[in-house]
């Protein structure tokens, strides 16, 4: 192998269009998954607004979503992708895909850990008169902290991987590289080194994640 | 204070009524400490929960302070609830939040306070339940005693009328639960708070109480004075729950022996006469002996009590007159079949 032949600033770009990818997405994956994810649960059975239809309409939804593999979704919403972006290529081509393929998985995530909290909690707060906003704001999503950062660091190592698929369909990035170079040209050492990086940042990603939830848990 | 008026509770269960509770009927006063007790499955837990509507009436009514709260919803409901403060048997609290922030969390959830208020509640209450150091500890550095102290703290920041406890000692050791239950008698003397209570033990009733009613398969089958249901127990549950917590075992007395002359009286008295020398003065005046078997002296909560087998050896008109001469003193007689072993 020579790795003397490899462009770096290709490596440093498809890295950082990686981690821009991946953050972005993060982003607005938290902010749509977990307004939902808060929303099955409050609805699911016997929780503080039961809604059995509502609920039975959003977990459908939910699992449509996570029952199309992704590299399919990535196509599937090209036209999608392009109404909103204006392009379908490069790095905001590949948010809106990431951001619908990681929010219904977040979401569940999201409904599972509320459901670890303690009932006793949430009756403790209603027997002091607090409003359901209060509950969720003030007692359920600070006692899931820990769950929900946690939730968080799966969900980004996912995207991280589905970054990658991206480049099928021009995404840019760590995974674009490896497809075009190491696979297309027979580059192998740049394959070789993309999925190294891929490697590292995944151990990064969840050992910073550990971290966190470690520095919020106070059981 | 408080009245419940025939109130009711089913439960759908596959489309099918469930009796959770049954023609309840209850006046507490204000001040009072005022148990409920019962094995679990008796409906107890559901019981006080009627009274903050954590559970809702399917049938009767709930007055408190003079106002029928059954009906209440919304912003009337969670007012309601902000002057009713709750106890729990697993303390509830928050593991997020310090003991303070714990504390003042009800404070911050009426909106009705400044952030010094609140501040200078907090360390109020911290004072009055003994953590003053223990402030910014996170819960689950503290022990079961001192999270229940955390629990009561928060459950009084409101300044309510009515505490209720479900059950708040029984996931305590013996000498936490008598700390706990020695700080709400302090409470409900200092605040004029009225207390109820709900447990399994008779022990807690005992120690604090000062009326008792005794529920069994959703329905409450004695009530009374705390001194008349512990020291004459008259329902079978009553008397099973009494017995745990009794020095007095009527079953060391079975003896295969049926001599007619020899007469069982269990002795109960309260108050002063606890003190006066009385069996020793009617054996003198009556010339009858009189064995003392067992006896216990105890308190409940702050009335002496005392409890006493004696054997006569006598005819049964000598028996009759001792038993005359003990009501007249003020005693409750009862006399025991041993080989029954009637309580």
């Amino acid at each position: 192998m020579d790795f003397s032949q490899i462009d770096w600033g290709d490596i440093a770009l498809a890295t950082l269009d990686t981690l821009t990818m991946t953050g972005a997405a993060l982003l607005f994956t938290v902010l749509l998954g977990l307004p939902l994810g808060v929303l099955l649960f409050l609805t699911g059975k016997k929780q503080l607004l039961e809604q059995g239809f509502l609920y039975g309409v959003l977990s459908v939804v939910v699992n449509i979503l996570r029952s199309i593999p992704f590299i399919i979704l990535l196509i599937v919403l090209i036209p999608f992708t392009l109404f909103l972006m204006g392009t379908s290529l490069g790095v905001p081509g590949t948010i809106p895909p990431l951001v619908i393929g990681t929010t219904p998985f977040f979401a569940r995530l999201v409904e599972n850990v509320l459901r670890e909290v303690d009932k006793g909690i949430i009756e403790a707060c209603q027997a002091m008169g607090a409003k359901t906003w209060q509950i969720i704001w003030h007692a359920l999503l600070p006692e899931a902290l820990p769950g929900l950062l946690a939730a968080a660091t799966v969900t980004t190592i996912a995207l991280v991987s589905y970054a990658a698929m991206s480049g099928v369909i021009g995404g840019g990035g760590l995974g674009d590289l490896a497809l075009r170079y190491g696979y297309q040209r027979f580059q192998t050492e740049v394959m070789v080194v993309t999925v190294f990086i891929l490697i590292v940042l995944v151990q990064l990603l969840q050992f910073a994640g550990d971290k966190l939830v470690l520095k919020f848990t106070r059981k | 204070m408080l009245r419940i008026e025939q109130l009711a509770k089913y439960y759908k269960v596959n489309g099918q009524d469930v009796l959770a509770l049954h023609n309840i009927n209850l006046e507490i006063n204000k001040g009072q400490i005022f148990g409920i007790i019962g094995r679990s499955g008796a409906g107890k837990s559901t019981l006080l929960r009627t009274l903050n509507l954590l559970e809702r009436p399917s049938q009767g009514r709930v007055w408190i302070e003079g106002e029928d709260i059954t009906a209440f919803d919304g912003p009337q409901l969670h007012n309601l609830r902000q002057r009713i403060g709750m106890v729990f048997q697993h303390f509830n609290l928050l593991y997020a939040k310090t003991v303070s922030e714990n504390i003042a969390f009800p404070l911050t959830l009426s909106g009705k306070y400044t952030a010094q208020e609140i501040q200078v509640r907090v360390i109020e209450l911290l004072e009055l339940v003994g953590l003053q150091d223990q402030g910014n500890k996170y819960p689950s550095q503290l022990s079961g005693g001192q999270k229940q102290r955390v629990g009561i703290a928060r459950a009084l920041a409101n300044y309510p009328h009515l505490l209720l406890c479900d059950e708040a000692t029984s996931a305590l050791d013996p000498e936490t639960t008598q700390a706990i239950l020695r700080l709400l008698l302090d409470i409900n003397q200092k605040l004029g708070l009225t207390i109820v209570l709900i447990t399994h033990e008779m022990q807690v009733i005992r120690t604090i109480c000062d009326k008792v009613a005794v529920i069994d398969a959703g329905e409450i089958v004695e009530l009374g004075d705390v001194v008349d249901v512990f020291l004459h127990p008259q329902h079978e549950v009553t008397q099973s729950l009494v017995a745990e917590n009794q020095a007095l075992d009527l079953s060391a007395l079975e003896r295969s022996d049926q001599d007619p002359g020899r007469h069982l009286l269990r002795l109960s008295y309260v108050g002063t006469s606890t003190h006066e020398p009385i069996i020793t003065r009617i054996a003198a005046q009556t010339k009858i002996d009189i064995a003392i078997l067992q006896g216990v002296i105890g308190r409940i909560k702050n009335t002496p009590y005392g409890q006493l087998l004696v054997e006569l050896h006598s005819t049964q008109e000598q028996s009759e007159t001792v038993e005359n001469l003990l009501i007249n003193a003020g005693v409750r007689v009862a006399r025991i079949n041993a080989a029954a072993g009637v309580h």
